[in-house]
């Protein structure tokens, strides 16, 4: 598969992915890497038919996904791999899923996590977590749609570094 | 006694929905509009939403509307799904909206939600289509 997004949103599928991101990558293919998700059968169902029909969707485990998936040849479907969170996207890179780029949408608000933009609250840990992908190569940008302007990780911690 | 009626949309779009419907129909009773926005976090949302059922609920169940399925809306209406108690129906419009204050009384839960599903369908048309095909048959 030809890896064409891989975005962290505790929304997994929704209004910004199926009518933004999919028809401006013009993806055929949306993994859902997600252990809770890969293990409840009506959510599974749910977000098959969220997705248009020529879209095909992957509903996996983190580990079933970085095991089993061709993800590092440039050829095939272009593919949207969604996360709900930083630790998820962390650990399947730590398993081998080695993207070059990580988008972060949405991650909202919870107790001891942070603020960073309106649609991004981070807790210390994540930022471990990115800062590690980061040091490791990765371009990591919160965006939550194609039409916003990407706001660099890099950039962005110095905003919030700032008292 | 009539079903309970929950619009829940990206923003605004359901208060909208309501007060175009109001404009037609007069007051609508038993109907309430719950907007997502990036501001509220899902536990928030799922609260809302309770209050709102509470609200609307008159001992016939409550119909849920949401925008798209697939949306934040939507997903969090479907952990709300409960048979003779809640049912989803998404792509909600004005005719479907303006069509449910006569059927909200006499029928069922679930014979209003496929009612408003098959209405909402119906009322969507190509003009041009309708007119052309008017015009051959004259």
């Amino acid at each position: 598969m030809d890896i064409s997004l891989v975005r962290i949103d505790c929304r997994l599928i929704h209004g910004q992915i199926l009518e933004a991101w999919i028809p401006h990558i013009k993806a055929s293919c949306v993994a859902v890497v997600d252990d809770d998700m890969a293990s409840d059968f009506f959510w599974k169902s749910a977000i098959r038919m969220a997705v248009p029909d020529d879209v095909e969707v992957l509903v996996n485990s983190v580990e079933e996904f970085s095991e089993n998936y061709s993800y590092s040849e440039k050829e095939g479907k272009k593919t949207i791999v969604l996360f709900c969170d930083v630790y998820n996207a962390f650990k399947a890179y730590r398993s081998g899923f080695e993207f070059e780029e990580l988008n972060i949408g949405n991650m909202q608000s919870e107790e001891n996590r942070r603020y960073c933009t309106p649609a991004v609250y981070l807790c210390e840990e994540d930022i471990k977590n990115l800062q590690f992908l980061v040091d490791s190569g990765v371009k990591v940008e919160l965006r939550c749609v194609p039409r916003d302007k990407p706001l660099d990780f890099r950039d962005m911690m110095k905003k919030i570094m700032l008292p | 006694m009539m079903v309970g009626v929950l619009i829940i949309t990206h923003g605004n779009l359901g208060y909208e929905l309501i007060q175009a419907a109001e404009l037609i129909k007069g007051r609508l009773d038993g109907v309430l509009a719950i907007s997502v926005d990036p501001t509220k976090g899902t536990e928030e949302l799922k609260k809302e939403i309770t209050s709102g059922i509470k609200k609307v609920e008159k001992g016939k169940g409550v119909l849920i509307l949401t925008d798209l399925f697939g949306g934040t809306p939507s997903n969090i209406s479907l952990s709300f799904l409960k048979e003779n108690k809640v049912e989803v129906v998404t792509g909600v419009n004005l005719s479907m909206l303006l069509k449910l204050s006569d059927i909200r009384e006499e029928k069922n839960l679930i014979e209003v939600a496929y009612f408003t599903k098959d209405y909402g369908k119906k009322n969507i048309s190509l003009a041009s289509e309708i007119l052309n095909k008017e015009v051959v048959n004259k």
